[in-house]
């Protein structure tokens, strides 16, 4: 199998989690700007979904998680390393289980679907995704990744 | 001189081979610790939806904290929803609705410093009235509050269900579940209780405040008006960010 260079994957990472910190910001600014936070009549997922007991952990908004796992993702574009390769990879993943757990949670314990939630978690899901690819194809080439004595 | 050179090159390549062989044992380490990561990941994730799936609150076998309530609002008038004393001059009007996740934090952190300080100095009484936005679970939830008002335990029955709220909407708003809270806040005759919460008055009841709410301009809950001899009849308050603000209000409104 042909892997896309790594290169190619380190800018489509860079992207990807670009687009995620954008959408994990919107949804962390549009709950802390909200005043005194209440129930809305005949809103939309959104709103069910952000006054759900679920959005916080430990009185964090879960989009701050969100921001900071996508930031890390961004370094580890950055650099060429197995440590970053590695690295890529074991953030998007954990972003990707809590991913499963938050849709699971939207799906069947609040019943609502948000559809900033939903992006962030297609997001993250190509993260991992393409982190993985980065891993398998990419992984121990530190070595090979210095420029040939002749 | 070509021997040396020969043995350079025997030296290099040896070195480009420990280096290839360093890189395939590193990789089939990253690639086992990914594996295992992937592997912890899956175990994680799947306790979590496991811990998450057994019922947080609205669980009629398990009604809690019905001391806390009792001891919040022992000895304080109760006349129908209002609590506190009938000489109070400030009326608080609070529009909620029983299956909401925001009314249920207010109730627990808002309003007992609000019920402690104005309402037991006989400065102020509260008010429910329903306002059911969430569901249609909301609204004989609403019924069976206004139902235990007529034993003069509807505070006691507000506050209990709030703090064994379950998810909204899930149907844990039950017959079961009404009647469990009915009997933990202290309703001595369900089956009054039972009659009267299935009574035309009390639907009424329910259906009028939520369309005085909507006529006051909410849309959401909880929502406050309040009336004094400081107010002009009654204000809207929305929601007040915190007890503090509640406090205030009233003293304004005194």
């Amino acid at each position: 199998m042909r892997f896309p260079s790594e290169a190619t994957l380190r800018k489509l990472i860079a992207f990807v989690a670009a687009l995620g910190i954008g959408v994990a910001t919107y949804i962390a600014i549009a709950d802390s700007g909200g005043g005194a936070p209440t129930c809305l009549a005949g809103g939309s997922g959104c709103e069910t979904v952000a006054n759900s007991s679920y959005s916080h952990i430990a009185g964090v908004n879960v989009a701050v998680f969100g921001i900071v796992g996508y930031i890390a993702i961004l370094g580890t574009a950055f650099l060429a390393s197995d440590l970053a390769r590695f690295g890529g990879f074991a953030v998007s993943l954990g972003g990707f289980g809590f991913s499963v757990y938050l849709t699971y949670l939207e799906l069947f314990k609040i019943e609502a679907i948000c559809q900033w939630c939903v992006s962030s978690a297609v997001l993250m899901t190509v993260l991992f995704l393409l982190n993985a690819t980065r891993l398998i194809g990419y992984a121990g080439t530190d070595g090979a990744a210095l420029p040939e004595k002749t | 001189m070509s021997n040396k050179r020969e043995r350079e090159k025997r030296r290099e390549q040896r070195l480009q081979e420990e280096t290839k062989v360093a890189s395939a044992d590193r990789r089939t380490r990253l690639l086992q610790f990914g594996a295992g990561a992937v592997f912890l990941a899956i175990v994680a994730v799947t306790v979590l939806i496991v811990a998450s799936s057994g019922g947080s609150g609205g669980d009629a076998g398990d009604i809690k904290e019905a001391g806390e309530v009792d001891s919040l609002l022992a000895g304080i008038p109760q006349e129908n929803m209002e609590l506190g004393r009938p000489t109070s001059p400030v009326k608080v009007f609070e529009y909620g609705d029983l299956q909401c996740p925001f009314c249920k934090a207010y109730s627990e952190e808002v309003l007992p410093q609000v019920i402690e300080g104005p309402v037991k100095q006989g400065k102020a009484r509260i008010v429910f009235r329903n306002f059911t936005i969430i569901g249609p679970d909301s609204v004989p939830a609403g019924e069976a509050t206004l139902a235990a008002a007529e034993q003069g335990r509807g505070w006691n029955y507000l506050e209990l269900f709030y703090r064994n709220q379950g998810t909204e909407n899930s149907g844990y708003a039950n017959d079961e579940f009404f009647t469990a809270v009915a009997r933990a806040s202290g309703v001595k005759n369900i089956a009054k209780w039972n009659e009267a919460r299935k009574s035309s008055e009390v639907a009424d009841e329910v259906a009028k405040t939520t369309e005085e709410a909507k006529k006051l301009g909410f849309n959401g809950t909880p929502s406050f008006a309040i009336e004094g001899p400081g107010t002009k009849g009654m204000e809207a308050l929305e929601t007040p960010g915190s007890a503090g603000d509640l406090e205030s209000a009233i003293e304004e409104a005194s």
